[in-house]
């Protein structure tokens, strides 16, 4: 019997033997040389990263009046890169993750493409490419697009991320711009905001809108940035009602219109008579139009499709940073940095409001816009306690950057867990 | 109401369509395509000769094009493998995933080996993983008969779910404790990186030229061995099989774990000469466990076509974000895509079936 079956099996052993004999030969023999070692180089930069908060000027900051550099940083010893061709027009790219009318994260990027395009016209020509894997394809795709003559590169989803650090030490005549993550390099930038403005001011739309005092929210990962958004939209709901509580479902997913949808009926069936979705589609207002529930967006203005549920969302004006660093690209004067945008720079913006939200709401949101955008993060005034009643933020004090940067617990208020660390 | 068409297995094979049929379905695709491209006011002769040129005639292009076909290979393989033996794995996906899992397990552990050892761990326990966890749906079916194709597909869930919570739902080995913001797996040392061959001006990743002789070993496996032939006949003829003694259910066993160590060994790849993380969110975007299934169907299930075929397919990928752009949006190379894709497989059915019209009764055949 034993026998037998170790004769029927001896193929199998013996394929496998023999691949991995094999697999020994091959790599002996090959150069052990490897020709993308990027995490040297790729620094994390935690301590170049700029600091908005402390240098946004304190009184009477107009939203979106301020200028883009006030929110940007270059890196320590950072020189200008000249990425501008010798001849002929500058040629720019966006790579994007997703599908360019997707209504959320990549149609926001593809905005900026577009400003760009009509802020310059001859001067730049601009190309894209969309639905592109996180993996080996994105070197791939950004060495096809430098053979094609592009020298300006703009990287949209955090997956790319380690493919833009090859690429920046194998291209140092390309500026690369990221958007979003953190490593850096001489010629690779990083571009984000503080979208946890925005998200406190849509929590003070759907706190008004609830009667009930149960929101639901749609999160895609368990992430600080991610964190930060919930917690900032729950302190906003509760700044209008103190007792409500926010309902957290964490979709693992940023693009997924059929799970986001799913995830917000059963928000809905479970009671909750408002809700945000920060997800990359607008997929949980088709369920909260079903059932006639208040809805907050992310990411883009979708008033026109949802009148009848809209409430307002935060948005993203990527062209803000996007068509002066083309200029200083232009201009021999490009540098590579860290930026963090804000309400001051126009970078967040609140998208319009739906007829849902009152005038009284309206004018609340708007005297509270006016403080952020004049004192970015500042929604996170102590006491902040988190949801087992321990103070984070002590009374008066505000939060650092690190502290919103790191943000790994959930605030007063929301239901839901963090997934055990 | 009969239809006037109808399809009717051939008895025999004549020896040119294996050469005719392909020609003639990749001519008419661009034909289709064509079409296609003129209606939506584009050159057809433009577009497909960027095609040619960014997938396979020039250098860098084509060994970009390795790139891409290198998992698309193993997983070509596994599912070849398994539907020749009758088994329906749709599971080549969940057992990449795994033998990605183990893979970084190895690199990861053993960072201060020799790039040797790394690799042949690496290997090992990449298709260890990947051949276990093929083993249970292969159990499944062998003693409860179980449709190994809810099995499998269930298991693809479930290994992403796996995944997603060894990088993102916990602090586990994998996961890198330095990682800010969005969390990701732990680097592998650069001495742990599979090295890319460079073969008269081309770039050969390692697990490539692994896959191909891989792929001749399975095609020898199956088709000079009593093992491959027994497979064969448990397929084709199951009760046959039984009569004549063979153990169907062993052999289920057998192939599942040799088509999922494959596959596995496609993670260890994947991790290896490309990735050198476990990138639990990127696995599941790129789907190379289905696109595989693709490959072994077009290359009818032969281990050795199915390598070529991953060569064609990762081709065709990345003509595809290279040809997609401001002009050119990234539907119409779907379409052309699907269509070179539909083509083939329907080309392949005439080489088993042959068209007979029906009129009053009397049959004609109209396609040789």
């Amino acid at each position: 019997m034993n026998k037998r079956l170790t004769r029927k099996w001896l193929p199998a052993v013996a394929v496998l033997g023999l691949g991995v004999s094999l697999v020994a030969c091959g790599s002996s023999k090959s150069d052990t040389a490897s020709d993308a070692s990027t995490t040297d180089t790729a620094a994390a930069t935690a301590d170049t990263m700029a600091s908005t908060t402390d240098t946004a000027a304190p009184d009477a900051t107009a939203v979106g009046s301020t200028s883009w550099d006030t929110n940007f940083t270059p890196w320590k010893d950072g020189k200008p890169v000249n990425c501008k061709p010798a001849t002929g027009p500058l040629k720019a790219a966006w790579i994007y993750v997703g599908p360019i009318n997707d209504g959320g994260w990549t149609q926001a990027h593809h905005e900026g493409l577009k400003a760009v395009q009509a802020k310059f016209g001859d001067q730049v020509v601009t190309t894209y490419k969309e639905n592109i894997p996180e993996g080996p394809q994105v070197l791939t795709t950004i060495d096809q697009l430098v053979k094609d003559g592009n020298t300006v590169i703009f990287g949209t989803s955090f997956g790319f991320q380690d493919a833009f650090v090859t690429a920046a030490g194998k291209y140092p005549n390309v500026c690369f711009e990221f958007e979003t993550g953190f490593k850096s390099a001489a010629n690779l930038s990083q571009a984000y905001g503080a979208g946890e403005d925005g998200d406190y001011l849509a929590g003070m739309a759907a706190g008004a809108a609830s009667k009930t005092g149960k929101v639901g929210y749609l999160a895609p990962f368990a992430i600080p940035e991610v964190i930060r958004g919930v917690n900032a939209f729950t302190l906003g709901v509760r700044n209008i009602n103190p007792a409500a509580t926010v309902q957290v479902v964490w979709t693992g997913t940023w693009f997924d219109p059929a799970k986001e949808r799913q995830a917000a009926e059963s928000l809905i069936s479970a009671g909750v008579d408002a809700i945000s979705s920060a997800q990359d589609s607008p997929a949980a207002g088709e369920a909260a139009k079903a059932k006639s529930i208040p809805w907050v967006g992310y990411d883009s203005d979708q008033n026109a499709n949802f009148p009848e549920v809209w409430l307002t969302a935060t948005t993203y004006h990527w062209g803000v940073y996007e068509v002066p660093r083309i200029q200083q690209v232009l201009d021999g004067t490009w540098v590579a940095g860290d930026y963090y945008g804000g309400l001051d720079d126009g970078f967040v913006k609140m998208a319009t409001f739906g007829k849902l939200v009152s005038a009284d709401t309206q004018a609340k949101i708007l005297a509270k816009q006016a403080e952020l955008a004049a004192n970015s993060g500042s929604q996170f005034t102590g006491p902040i306690k988190a949801q087992d009643g321990t103070e984070k933020i002590a009374a008066g004090a505000s939060a650092s950057y690190g502290d919103l940067m790191g943000m790994n617990y959930l605030v007063e208020g929301v239901l839901g867990d963090l997934p055990k660390s | 109401m009969k239809s006037p068409l109808r399809l009717e297995r051939r008895l025999t094979q004549p020896k040119k369509l294996n050469w005719l049929v392909p020609l003639i379905s990749i001519a008419a695709a661009l034909a289709l395509g064509a079409i296609v491209l003129l209606l939506t006011g584009k050159n057809p002769l433009s577009a497909y000769h960027r095609i040619l040129e960014t997938a396979f005639t020039s250098k860098s292009s084509f060994s970009g094009t390795l790139v891409s076909a290198t998992p698309l290979a193993f997983t070509g393989l596994c599912a070849a493998l398994t539907f020749r033996a009758g088994i329906i794995n749709i599971g080549g996906e969940g057992q990449f995933f795994m033998g990605a899992v183990g893979a970084t397990l190895a690199g990861l552990a053993l960072s201060g080996q020799p790039t040797a050892i790394i690799i042949l761990s690496m290997v090992v326990m990449g298709a260890l993983f990947g051949g276990l966890y093929a083993v249970i749906a292969g159990v499944l079916k062998a003693k409860f008969n179980t449709n190994e194709i809810i099995t499998t597909l269930m298991l693809n869930y479930l290994a992403g779910i796996f995944l997603n919570y060894l990088i993102f739902g916990s602090t586990s080995y994998w996961r890198d404790p330095q990682s800010m913001g969005f969390p990701t797996g732990k680097q592998l040392q650069p001495r742990a990186f599979w090295p890319s061959l460079h073969i008269v001006g081309f770039t050969v990743p390692l697990g490539f030229l692994l896959a191909t002789i891989l792929g001749m070993l399975l095609w020898f496996l199956y088709a000079r061995t009593r093992f491959g032939y027994e497979v064969n006949v448990i397929a084709d003829a199951p009760s046959a099989a039984r009569y004549a003694g063979m153990r169907t259910r062993w052999k289920i066993i057998s192939v599942m774990a040799i088509a999922g160590a494959v596959a596995g060994f496609g993670g260890a790849s994947d991790v290896g000469d490309f990735r050198h993380v476990l990138d639990a969110k990127g696995l599941q975007l790129a789907g190379y466990g289905y696109t595989g299934i693709v490959v072994a169907a077009l290359a009818r299930y032969n281990p050795v076509s199915a390598v070529t075929v991953a060569i064609l397919m990762g081709g065709l990928t990345n003509a595809g974000y290279a040809l997609q752009g401001p002009n050119f949006p990234s539907g119409l190379v779907g379409t052309l895509q699907g269509l070179i894709l539909f083509t083939a497989v329907a080309g392949e059915v005439l080489t088993r079936y042959r068209i007979r019209t029906q009129k009053s009764g009397a049959l004609s055949e109209v396609a040789a």
